[in-house]
C-alpha cells in the first residue's frame, strides 16, 4: 500500500512537470475559453445575419414593393406593425419601382424588400424577399407568419369573426406527460431534468468521459511500455508486486487527468459565470440553476469507474508491447470500444428510450456513457442506475485481476508483440 | 551461511527445457559466478532467483527460507540492459527506487549521497539521465542496485561497455560490497573478470551445468597445454620435438601447444642449448580455454 502511494506520486509529479502537460493544459484552456466566448463575440460585432442579435434595437428594414397587391401589401403593413414591438418592420414604399428599392437597398436605407408576385389563377400572391445580406431565420419565420395571416384574412374575407381567426392562428400544443415512471421520485426528476442545459451537460460529461480516457488511457500504455522499453521495468518488477505497480501508476495518471479536469472545469465555470455570456446563456434559453445536480453526481461516479475500466485495459495492453511504436495499433481495439460506446451514446442523445441504449447500459465498457444519457433524459428508474453500477464495478475487479495478470506476464516478455495465445502460454509457463 | 541456495532448479517453457537441475550456493561475502553462451539459460535463472518466475522443479532458499515478498528489501539487482528514466532526475530516480526498496527518504538520499561520492560524481544529483555520458548512466544504474544496501545482489553483465577505467571502479566496488558480506551473482561472458572477482563459477550450456566448483579446483582438472617460450634468438626444431602439437611465434616468443607436461622440459632443455632463455611458463589453462573447450563453440 505504501509502495503504491510511492509510485502514485512520482507518476504524478513527474508528468506534471513534463512540458507537453503544461502545454496542452494550456492550449486547452484558452481554446475552452474562446469557444466559450465566440457567442458573446458574435453578438459584439454583429457579424452575423442581420437580425440575428438578441432584442431588436435595430430592427431589420424591409421595403415593401407595393405596385402590385397593394391591398395584401396594406394588409402586411397592419398586421405587423399591431403587432408592435418586433425584430423587423415593413417600409410601404409608395410608387416606387423594383429597381428604385434595389438601390435603396443597395445603398442601406433598407436592409432588402418583399415582392408579392401576381400569380394567374390564383387568390394570394408569391411572396419573395430579396436582401443584400442573409436575413437571419428567426426574421424570415415572423414574416411568414404574418403572411400566413393575412393569407387567411384574404382567403376568409368577412366570413370569420376576428375571435375565430386570432383561434385558427394559435398553433395547438400538445403536452406530453410520462405513464411509465413507476415511481414519483424519478418522475418528478423527469420533469426537471427535460432541460436542455441538462442536455449540454450530459454531452459534455461525454465528451469528457471519452477524451479523458483517450488521453490518459494513451498516457498510461505509453508509460508502462516506455518502463518496459528502458528495461527499468526490471527493477521496478523486482522491487514491487505488478498489482500495486499497475494501480499505482493508473491512480497517479488519474491524478493527473482530474487536475486537468479540474483545472477545464474552473476555466468553463469561470467563463459561464461571466455577466456578459449569462446574457447569451438567457438568450438560449438555458439557465445554469436548471442543472440536475443527480446528473453531475452520476456523471463522475461513472466516469470514474469507466475510467478505471478502461485504464486497467490500456495497463493490460501497454505491459504486453515492447516498443513504443508498436502501441498504436495495439491499443486500436479499445480505442474501437470506447468508438462505440462514444457514438451509442451520442446518437441516442435525442431517444434515450431506445432499446439499444438500454441494452447498452449494462454492458460494461458501453454502460458508463449510456446510462449517463438515460439518468440525462430522466428515464432511468433507480434500480437500472444501481444495476448498473454493479455490474460496472464488478467488471473492474475482474477485468483488473485479468489485467494484472497479463501484466505480470507481459512485462517479462520482449520482443514481438505476444498473440494471446502465446500470452496464456506464457502464463501458464511463469506460473501466474 | 548460506545466503542463496538453489537446489535442483528445473524451468521447463512449454516445448523446452531452459533450466535443467541447476545447484549452486552463494555464502555471505562471496560472488559467484554464473556463465554461459548466450541462451544457455543464465537470464531464466537469475528471474527465477529473483522470484519472477517460478520454478518447475526444485526450490530456491533465500538464508535458508522460501520466496517471500519481504526478500525485495534485501535484493538488489542490476539488469543486463540497464535502463533508468531519461528524462527523471537521478536523485528523484534514484531515491524513488530506494524507497520502492523500503528505505525511508531520508535514508535513502543519504545513500545516493554517499555513492555518487564514492564514485566521485556528487555533480550528478541534479542531473537527467539523458545528460550522462553512457558510461555514467551504467554507474548510475549500478548504484540504483546497490543503493538499499541488498544481502544478495544479483549483476547480470555488471561491466560490459565501460571504459578500463570505469571497469576497475566498479570492480573495486563489487570486491568492497563482498568484502562487507553481500552475497553476489555474478553472470558476465568475460572470463576474466570472472577470474578476478569468483570464487566458485557454474558453466552452463544449452540449460545443463557443465562444469561447476572453485575455479582453481577446476583449473587443476584440465592439463597444462600451453608453454610459454620467450628467447633472445631463434629456436629451431621445435615441432620435430615429441609431445609438441603445434607452434606458433609471434613478436615476442613462441605459443607451443603440448599434448603432455612433461614435453615442456624438452622444449626448455632444447631452447638453452640454442639461445639464450628470457621467459619460460607452463602456463594453466585460461577459463577462457577451459569455456570454449566444454561449451563448444566460441563465446563474445
Amino acid at each position: 500500500m505504501n509502495k503504491m502511494g510511492t509510485i502514485t506520486g512520482f507518476t504524478f509529479k513527474n508528468k506534471v512537470k513534463t512540458k507537453s502537460f503544461m502545454v496542452t493544459t494550456i492550449v486547452l484552456a484558452l481554446l475552452i475559453t474562446i469557444g466559450l466566448n465566440v457567442p458573446y463575440f458574435i453578438t459584439l460585432f454583429n457579424g452575423g445575419p442581420i437580425g440575428g442579435g438578441a432584442s431588436g434595437k435595430n430592427p431589420v428594414n424591409i421595403g415593401l414593393l407595393t405596385t402590385e397587391q397593394q391591398d395584401v401589401a396594406q394588409k402586411l403593413e397592419d398586421f405587423s406593425s399591431a403587432q408592435g414591438n418586433q425584430a423587423y418592420r415593413f417600409i410601404m414604399s409608395g410608387d416606387k419601382n423594383e429597381n428604385a428599392l434595389k438601390e435603396d437597398a443597395k445603398a442601406g436605407l433598407i436592409d432588402g424588400y418583399l415582392e408579392l408576385e401576381s400569380v394567374t389563377g390564383q387568390e394570394f400572391p408569391t411572396p419573395v424577399l430579396y436582401s443584400t445580406d442573409d436575413i437571419s431565420p428567426q426574421i424570415i419565420t415572423a414574416i411568414e407568419s404574418a403572411l400566413q395571416s393575412v393569407k387567411l384574412d384574404v382567403v376568409v374575407k368577412d366570413v370569420l369573426t376576428p375571435e375565430q381567426k386570432a383561434l385558427i392562428t394559435t398553433p395547438v400544443k400538445l403536452t406530453a406527460e410520462n405513464l411509465s415512471t413507476d415511481d414519483g421520485e424519478s418522475g418528478a426528476a423527469s420533469e426537471k431534468s427535460m432541460s436542455p442545459i441538462n442536455y449540454i451537460v450530459v454531452y459534455l460529461l461525454i465528451i469528457l468521459l471519452f477524451t479523458s480516457t483517450m488521453m490518459t488511457g494513451n498516457m498510461i500504455a505509453s508509460e508502462i511500455t516506455a518502463e518496459k522499453s528502458s528495461r527499468i521495468m526490471e527493477i521496478l518488477i523486482t522491487s514491487v508486486s505488478p498489482l500495486s505497480q499497475m494501480f499505482g501508476k493508473i491512480i497517479g495518471i488519474f491524478m493527473v487527468g482530474m487536475l486537468q479536469i479540474g483545472i477545464f472545469g474552473a476555466v468553463i465555470a469561470g467563463n459561464i459565470l461571466l455577466p456578459h455570456n449569462r446574457a447569451v446563456l438567457s438568450d438560449f434559453n438555458l439557465s445554469v440553476n436548471d442543472i440536475n445536480i443527480a446528473v453531475i453526481v452520476y456523471g463522475l461516479i461513472f466516469y470514474i469507474l469507466g475510467y478505471f475500466l478502461y485504464a486497467v485495459l490500456f495497463a493490460a495492453v501497454g505491459s504486453m508491447v515492447s516498443r513504443t511504436e508498436e502501441l498504436g495499433q495495439a491499443v486500436l481495439p479499445i480505442t474501437m470500444l470506447s468508438l462505440v460506446s462514444f457514438y451509442i451514446a451520442i446518437f441516442s442523445i435525442s431517444a434515450p428510450n431506445i432499446l439499444l441504449l438500454k441494452v447498452a447500459s449494462f454492458i460494461p465498457f458501453t454502460s458508463p456513457t449510456a446510462i449517463l444519457v438515460r439518468i440525462g433524459a430522466g428515464v432511468a428508474p433507480t434500480w437500472e442506475i444501481l444495476t448498473s453500477l454493479a455490474i460496472l464495478a464488478v467488471s473492474i475487479l475482474v477485468f483488473g485481476w485479468l489485467a494484472a495478470k497479463i501484466y505480470r506476464t507481459g512485462v517479462l516478455m520482449y520482443g514481438k508483440r505476444p498473440t494471446f495465445k502465446e500470452l496464456f502460454k506464457a502464463m501458464k509457463a511463469y506460473k501466474i | 551461511m548460506n545466503r542463496l541456495e538453489l537446489k535442483q532448479v528445473v524451468k521447463q517453457y512449454a516445448d523446452k527445457t531452459a533450466v535443467n537441475g541447476v545447484t549452486l550456493n552463494v555464502k555471505e561475502g562471496e560472488i559467484y559466478g554464473l556463465l554461459g553462451a548466450n541462451g544457455a539459460g543464465k537470464t531464466t535463472t537469475m528471474r527465477m532467483v529473483l522470484g519472477l518466475i517460478h520454478p518447475d522443479g526444485g526450490n530456491i532458499l533465500y538464508n535458508g527460507k522460501p520466496y517471500n515478498t519481504e526478500l525485495q528489501q534485501i535484493m538488489g539487482y542490476l539488469p543486463e540492459e540497464r535502463g533508468l528514466y531519461p528524462k527523471v532526475k537521478v536523485s528523484e530516480q534514484i531515491n524513488y527506487l530506494a524507497r520502492l526498496r523500503g528505505m525511508n527518504a531520508k535514508d535513502a538520499d543519504e545513500s545516493l549521497k554517499y555513492w555518487l561520492k564514492r564514485f566521485e560524481v556528487p555533480e550528478y544529483y541534479d542531473k537527467k539521465i539523458e545528460e550522462l555520458s553512457k558510461g555514467n548512466q551504467q554507474k548510475m544504474g549500478f548504484i540504483a542496485a546497490v543503493v538499499h544496501r541488498p544481502q544478495i545482489l544479483i549483476l547480470d553483465e555488471a561491466f560490459s561497455g565501460l571504459d578500463p577505467v570505469n571497469v576497475e571502479l566498479l570492480k573495486s566496488t563489487v570486491k568492497e560490497l563482498r568484502d562487507e558480506g553481500t552475497a553476489i551473482l555474478f553472470s558476465t561472458h568475460r572470463m576474466e573478470h570472472v577470474e578476478e572477482l569468483c570464487r566458485q563459477i557454474t558453466i552452463l550450456h544449452r540449460s545443463n551445468t557443465v562444469v561447476q566448483g572453485e575455479i582453481k579446483e577446476i583449473k587443476s582438472r584440465y592439463p597444462r597445454e600451453q608453454v610459454y617460450l620467450s628467447t633472445l634468438g631463434q629456436v629451431e626444431g621445435l615441432e620435430q620435438l615429441p609431445g609438441v602439437k603445434r607452434v606458433e611465434q609471434n613478436e615476442r616468443g613462441y605459443q607451443i601447444q603440448v599434448s603432455e607436461v612433461t614435453a615442456a622440459q624438452e622444449i626448455l632443455k632444447t631452447a638453452m642449448a640454442q639461445t639464450t632463455v628470457e621467459h619460460f611458463e607452463i602456463k594453466e589453462p585460461t577459463l577462457n580455454q577451459i569455456f570454449i573447450r566444454e561449451v563448444g563453440e566460441s563465446n563474445e
